[in-house]
């Protein structure tokens, strides 16, 4: 009997030490934890690149899709004859200057989704505090670009600092003015106003016709609830958080008008 | 014995509760006068660790605890309605094993409780703030399902005739109610950390959180359907090892015979289960990603990317000790000397599969890595590696775990029904089709984007699990009055399957410590995500090899322990072997 008890624990043992041994062959990568970052004083360029890199490679969790170029756009090398992400930033969006852009990204990442990717992206605010990503785009402007970030970005960031890492999404500014709170709140980024957006979710144009006005609230408040049809692959996208980001007015005000756009 | 030993656990509980508070209490008083604490901190070998062993060696028990009462109760019901005596015994055993195991559960949670109480009083504070009134219900109801099981094992042979017997099987039922909620409840919190409503941030008090949106959070439906399955598979391997050790270490045919029965009907259990495990695995990693993006893709695509690969070569091994175990016990089998010439073909299928599934893709790589290979995927098994070739691999590897099961079954049977050859081409080419539809969808997702390739996975699974609702209702019509081609010599099992089933329990106990490390490593340095950030030292999530580590300790820690209190159950009572027929 203690034969065959010495060879199960044998078949135990050995199974278990062959997964271990397994695990411990491949490439070990550890999730590490966002340096917080407290600059003081006149920051150099390389300080912020230096930053940044660590981030993008490391904690940022940036290359789970950058770094492969098949989620998303491989930023480090060149794109068709744009070169990488320092050299081709400046020409994505006319009027928008490379770190105007490349900040948008990060914080409003449906704002600009490049032509065939899917607008995946996190809101980087959520997780990376301001000198995060101010480092971050140094490192980015400097794969082929010039570095433009100064430390006036980051004492112009640094009232907000506290509530920017991990903060709740920002409410727009008190005007009730329908059309300027779809523009203010990125809402066309995503649906097509006349000639205006993409169409990652449904049009603006004849959602009167399509939706009563509390249907349309609905929407805007608990946007997973109801998914249109032909749009399934992109629920989520949608922030849900309008219905503490819009006072009551603003909210009624995007109804209104959306209900009359028949 | 079993009473001796909830007797002596629940004095173990009590003791280990009072050295806790006595701890407790020192540690407060310190505490108070440096203010709040956020961390404890633990001996040797830190928090995160002690935390780590506790949560996974509880979970396995309870995982049990959970899984064969609903096995216990489907053989007893066999036994009822269908006659025969043998199950309503088996059912018995089952449940003896989990009585023994039940005490070890509730020891482990209360560790777990002590733990975290006191090595994570923040963001244990955040917890019971909003989670306070499922907390309490969850006491009530480990009371309610503790009594109910000891009224059904102790009242098994008290309620055996009659409607006393249908009030005892009742009482099984109802053990399974209890426990299914107080799974969910646990799967409440868990998922809550996981997935908290997107209105709650990290300045929200966690006061003003709506407990039923924390509770019914968007993952915590997707957890509760892959638990209740991977509990049942983890119960019915854990049952057929403990059959495959007491076959082997049977005295007499008879004891030789039961246990070879049990290991066979564990092992199906279990594999029955997985199979239909995958299905539920897309559905939670669906719902993951419609969550959030960022963690489905720091699941699938960023630093955890090499898991599944691990993950793969886990439950290729269950495929191939599966199998292997019921090809073996063909030989037992009178009639089934005709399928074995087809296990060649059908290992084939099974390792080109685990190849397949195997093949690194789209892993996380610097840019010399990246360089090294010349891009982002490898030049040549690169095309493996995405999820066409891998869906389809382990769509065939079900289809070809089921057509085993199928040989096995049909074995020693000759159907009687004058449709039996048209059932038979019938069934044979459900397969056909559902294998071609497989490939068909893997070989088209090669040419189409990935948002509508993602899409054909749905068609493919549901080609197989149509085909195995079909063909088994076929099967089950076709064999009704079926003549016998010799009866099943149980006992005579080659002793080398039985450690089959030690591969299969080692594996399936590893895998589930494996896939607690992801689903809890998603979180990062979160303990709620985006709400609570952990700001421990033990903050930062460890690369796969330290979790193994952690893992193995786990694993041997469980199969141990269970190992004793099995074998503390067998000096006691033995079981009551009843001849087939009875």
């Amino acid at each position: 009997m203690w034969g065959t008890n010495l060879k199960i624990l044998g078949v135990v043992l050995g199974t278990i030490a062959v997964y271990t041994l397994l695990a411990n062959a491949i490439p070990q990568i550890e999730s590490e934890v966002p340096e917080e970052l407290s600059f003081t004083g006149e920051v150099s360029a390389e300080e912020l690149i230096d930053a940044g890199e660590q981030l993008y490679a490391g904690a940022g969790g940036c290359t789970a899709c950058h770094g492969l170029g098949t989620r998303a756009p491989n930023l480090l090398t060149a794109q068709g004859s744009e070169g990488p992400i320092g050299a081709r930033c400046g020409n994505r969006v006319p009027g928008e200057d490379c770190k105007t852009y490349l900040h948008r990204s990060m914080v409003e990442p449906n704002a600009h989704v490049v032509d065939g990717f899917q607008p995946i992206m996190p809101d980087m605010s959520r997780t990376l505090s301001d000198a995060q990503i101010w480092s971050m785009i140094a490192y980015l402007q400097s794969q082929g670009g010039e570095v433009t970030v100064t430390s006036s970005d980051l004492a112009a960031a640094a009232p907000d600092a506290a509530s920017a890492a991990g903060g709740a999404a920002a409410g727009p500014s008190a005007t009730t003015d329908p059309e300027a709170l779809l523009r203010e709140l990125q809402c066309v980024a995503c649906h097509k106003l006349g000639a205006e957006g993409q169409e990652v979710g449904p049009p603006f144009d004849g959602i009167g016709a399509r939706l009563s006005p509390d249907e349309i609230r609905g929407a805007i408040l608990d946007p997973a609830a109801t998914v249109s049809p032909g749009y399934e692959q992109f629920a989520g996208v949608m922030p849900p958080n309008f219905g503490s980001r819009l006072t009551a007015a603003q909210l009624e005000a995007l109804v209104g008008y959306l209900a009359e756009r028949r | 014995m079993t009473r001796g030993t909830i007797r002596t656990s629940a004095a173990g509980i009590a003791a280990l509760a009072l050295l806790v508070l006595a701890a407790q209490s020192g540690w407060a008083q310190e505490a108070a006068a440096a203010g709040p604490r956020e961390y404890g901190s633990f001996p040797w070998i830190g928090s995160r660790t002690a935390i780590w062993i506790a949560a996974e060696v509880h979970l396995m028990f309870a995982a049990f605890v959970l899984g064969v009462p609903m096995f216990a109760v489907v053989a007893e019901a066999i036994g009822i309605f269908g006659g025969d005596e043998r199950y309503d015994r088996l059912s018995k055993e089952f449940t003896r094993l989990l009585l023994i195991a039940y005490s070890a559960t509730a020891m482990w949670g209360a560790v777990l409780v002590f733990l975290l109480t006191t090595l994570y009083p923040r963001f244990w504070a955040h917890m019971t703030e909003i989670f306070e009134v499922s907390m309490w219900i969850y006491v009530g109801l480990f009371f309610v399902e503790s009594f109910t099981l000891y009224l059904y094992y102790y009242g098994w042979e008290r309620w055996k005739q009659g409607r006393a017997k249908l009030g005892h099987w009742t009482l099984g039922i109802l053990l399974n109610v209890w426990g299914t909620a107080v799974l969910f409840i646990a799967d409440s919190w868990l998922t809550y950390m996981m997935s908290p409503p997107a209105d709650v941030t990290p300045d929200t008090s966690p006061a003003m959180v709506q407990a039923w949106s924390a509770f019914a959070n968007a993952t915590w439906m997707p957890i509760n359907i892959h638990r209740l399955i991977a509990n049942v598979v983890f119960g019915g391997s854990i049952v057929a090892a403990y059959a495959g050790y007491r076959f082997l270490s049977a005295k007499t045919d008879d004891e030789r015979a039961h246990y070879d029965w049990m290991g066979y009907v564990g092992n199906f259990i279990a594999i029955g289960a997985l199979i239909v495990l995958p299905f539920a695995g897309y559905y939670l990693g669906r719902e993951i990603y419609e969550y959030n993006q960022q963690m489905g893709i720091t699941m699938m695509g960023g630093f955890m990317s090499w898991l599944w690969i691990i993950q793969a070569f886990l439950i290729g091994v269950l495929f191939l000790a599966g199998n292997y175990y019921l090809w073996v016990g063909m030989g037992r089998i009178p009639g089934a000397e005709r399928f074995l010439p087809y296990t060649k073909w059908m290992l084939f299928v099974l390792i080109i599969g685990v190849i397949v599934w195997s093949t690194p893709h789209t892993m996380i790589a610097d840019r010399a890595e990246l360089e090294a290979m010349g891009g982002s995927h490898h030049p040549f098994l690169g095309v493996l590696g995405v999820m066409s070739a891998k869906n389809t691999a382990v769509n065939l590897m079900i289809l070809t775990t089921f057509l085993s099961f199928l040989m096995y079954r049909r074995a020693n049977r000759r159907p009687v029904v004058g449709w039996a050859r048209t059932g038979t081409i019938l069934q044979a080419g459900l397969f056909v089709i559902a294998a071609a539809v497989v490939l068909f969808y893997g070989v088209y997702g090669y040419f189409v984007s990935a948002i509508v390739r993602i899409g054909f996975s749905v068609y493919q699974v549901l080609a197989v699990l149509a085909t195995i609702i079909g063909v088994m209702a076929l099967d089950v019509a076709m064999l009704r009055g079926s003549e016998s081609r010799g009866e099943i010599r149980w006992g005579q099992m080659p002793p080398r399957s039985q450690y089959a089933l030690f591969v299969l329990v080692v594996t399936f106990t590893w895998l589930m410590g494996l896939m607690g490390f992801a689903r809890s490593g998603i979180r990062q340095h979160w303990h709620v995500w985006e709400v609570m950030r952990d700001t421990s030292q033990w903050a930062a999530t460890p690369a796969l090899g330290f979790a193994a580590q952690i893992i193995s300790v786990c694993v041997i820690i469980f199969l141990g322990m269970i190992s004793f209190i099995f074998w503390l159950g067998g000096l006691v009572e033995k079981p009551q072997l009843v001849p087939k027929g009875r």
